[in-house]
């Protein structure tokens, strides 16, 4: 970072914009250790009973587990799928790989309402509704053009005289792939797996086409939740994800350099 | 020279993308233990020559022998090559011992010969002490020699240096351009060296292949280069030099109204040059040494730049500069003055004119 001083004018219009963003968390962190059968701010009294009724429905146990292994699988496939092909389109370099590249993103243009429907359509063919293998493949839908665009740009940045230079040290290609290629990419493997797994965790729109009574991933348990009972089970839980997605960002910041990570 | 005599030997050699040749039939034979230059402007095919030769391009055509060995079809990670890139390419992630170490662990040397190798290698250019540095913490000279040992650890058939002293400063590269030579003469090993710079190639190698548009114009030993420059574009490429336009006609040359004897068999427009240094320049019509060229003109600029006394002679509508290393007690001609200039023969370059 440069070390310029900054105007006063802009430190405040930063601070306003901190606090634009902060606003929801100072509404809901309260509102989750209210003492109230409903949710009321500021509460009317205290207590963490709404913690504990979490872990004490069942329901909601069931989906946080569905999400994170939902979420551990996807985030694991995009990078199965989203590696290869990146390496491939960048390095290959077949005949079109550009048109492929947008073509494979493309998805993301689309309304995830508009992809959500297509998606139902398709898989109720297949039976694969509310079943767990085709959350995973809905939910690639989304990741996987993050995933190839994010390794992409990885791979591109790297310098490949040096993937040469292990070539004629006597490295097959597979073991370049592994000793050099791999290592340099890092943190960009590092903020592709971040990046699938926050986008699985966090999926409602396309999750509510594809659960049902059987399953249900987390978030869409809290919006069933929040449709039928206004209690504020739902800010305890939010609060603990914020916690959790906080979690995630700091292991990310430590092992490859947030900044580095994403920015580039 | 024959194909197939050399350590390295390439034949015919080339390499098309579409209709544009890049290098275009080389042939080149490289005794063991020799450093040879690859020297050409840029686009020249000088760097795809050698990153065929690495296998890193694949040939078109042609083949690639290395100690009769065939290695045209060979994958890069087989050749037993260590090649030193211009942008250094250490592996970031790797301490400097590691990035050494990696050859030999590609090679499945025992854990035992691999640290010792390594040490040698790291003393071998200087770096003692270095081993558990990071690429990142260390200089661009620093950097270089970690490249040169790492490709010099595995005790590769053929040394090849890719510009390697083009991102260094101008300090830095005679320091690493003598160390090159010194480590590459005590191992005795067998080096290509691609470069541009014609200075680097004459002081170093001892060949020098001078490269242009794909085809290799001439080879042979720095003082072979600079005396009998085959081309043309040797002649200029090579030291400096003047170029004229003269006429031969009848094994005559005719240069600004003079009439010159004339190597045989070339007649009609030709081009002629002459290093600056050979020229001798006289106040006095009269000292032609018997057998040297003489040709008049006048002074058209003089340049007093302390070693040496230059003078830009006009000579039939023709400049032509002229060079002598200051003694003391000369004087300084003024534009304008008629003088007489004189070289031997043998100085005088002289080729059929492209068109």
């Amino acid at each position: 970072m440069d070390e310029r001083p900054i105007a006063p004018a802009l430190k405040v219009l930063a601070a306003l914009m901190f606090l634009f963003l902060l606003a929801p968390l100072v509404v809901v962190v309260p509102i989750s250790f209210s003492g109230d059968r409903y949710m009321t701010f500021p509460p009317s009294s205290w207590s963490t009973q709404w913690y504990g009724a979490i872990f004490a429905d069942g329901r909601m146990v069931g989906a946080f587990w569905t999400s994170l292994a939902l979420a551990a699988v996807v985030t694991t496939l995009s990078l199965a799928i989203g590696l290869p092909a990146a390496y491939a389109l960048v390095r290959l370099k077949p005949r079109g790989a550009e048109l492929l590249g947008s073509l494979f993103t493309a998805a993301l243009l689309l309304p995830t309402i508009v992809l959500g429907l297509a998606i139902l359509i398709v898989f109720a063919r297949f039976g694969l509704l509310a079943t767990f293998p085709g959350l995973v493949a809905a939910h690639l839908v989304v990741t996987l053009p993050y995933a190839l665009r994010v390794l992409s740009t990885a791979l591109s940045t790297l310098p490949i005289a040096v993937e040469e230079a292990a070539a004629t040290l006597g490295a097959p290609p597979l073991t370049v792939f592994r000793r050099v290629t791999l290592p340099m990419m890092r943190s960009g493997l590092i903020g592709t797996a971040a990046l699938c797994f926050l986008v699985s965790f966090d999926e409602v729109v396309l999750s509510l086409f594809m659960t049902g009574p059987r399953i249900a991933t987390l978030p869409v348990a809290m919006y069933h939740r929040v449709e039928q009972q206004a209690d504020p089970l739902v800010a305890a839980l939010s609060v603990l994800l914020v916690v959790l997605t906080l979690a995630v960002v700091l292991v990310v910041d430590r092992s490859a350099g947030l900044a580095k990570t994403f920015v580039k | 020279m024959t194909a197939g005599t050399g350590y390295l030997s390439l034949s015919g050699l080339t390499k098309r993308y579409g209709e544009f040749a890049a290098v275009d039939g080389l042939d080149l034979d490289v005794p063991r233990g020799e450093l040879v230059a690859f020297l050409g402007p840029s686009g020249c095919g000088k760097t795809t020559s050698l990153r065929m030769i690495a296998g890193l391009v694949p040939a078109t055509a042609g083949r690639i022998v290395v100690g009769g060995r065939e290695l045209t079809e060979v994958p890069t990670h087989r050749r037993d090559m260590g090649l030193v890139f211009q942008s250094y390419a250490l592996f970031p992630h790797m301490s400097v011992a590691k990035n050494v170490a990696f050859g030999l662990e590609m090679r499945r040397v025992s854990r035992g010969e691999i640290a010792a190798r390594v040490r040698e290698a790291i003393a071998l250019v200087h770096l003692t002490g270095k081993e558990e540095h990071r690429p990142g913490q260390l200089s661009g000279g620093q950097q270089q020699r970690v490249a040169l040992a790492r490709a010099l650890v595995i005790r590769p058939s053929i040394l090849l240096l890719d510009e390697p002293l083009s991102n260094l400063d101008a300090k830095l590269r005679d320091e690493m351009r003598n160390e090159i030579r010194d480590i590459q003469r005590r191992l005795g090993i067998t080096a290509i060296f691609v470069t541009h710079d014609q200075g680097e190639a004459l002081t170093m190698c001892d060949k020098v292949a001078v490269m242009n548009a794909g085809r290799l114009e001439q080879t042979g030993t720095p003082v072979e280069l600079y005396e009998h420059p085959r081309t043309a574009f040797v002649a200029g490429f090579v030291g400096r030099t003047n170029r004229l336009k003269a006429v031969a006609r009848d094994g005559a040359l005719e240069l600004a109204g003079q009439r010159l004897a004339a190597p045989s068999g070339i007649s009609g427009t030709v081009e002629v040059m002459i290093r600056p240094h050979r020229v001798a320049l006289a106040a006095d019509a009269a000292v032609v040494a018997p057998g040297h060229h003489g040709v008049a003109g006048t002074v058209a600029r003089a340049t007093f730049a302390g070693d040496i006394l230059q003078y830009d002679v006009d000579v039939a509508g023709q400049i032509v500069s002229v060079e002598a290393a200051t003694r003391g007690g000369e004087r300084v001609l003024e534009p304008g003055r008629a003088v007489m200039l004189s070289w031997r023969p043998q100085d005088l370059f002289v080729y059929a004119s492209a068109r």
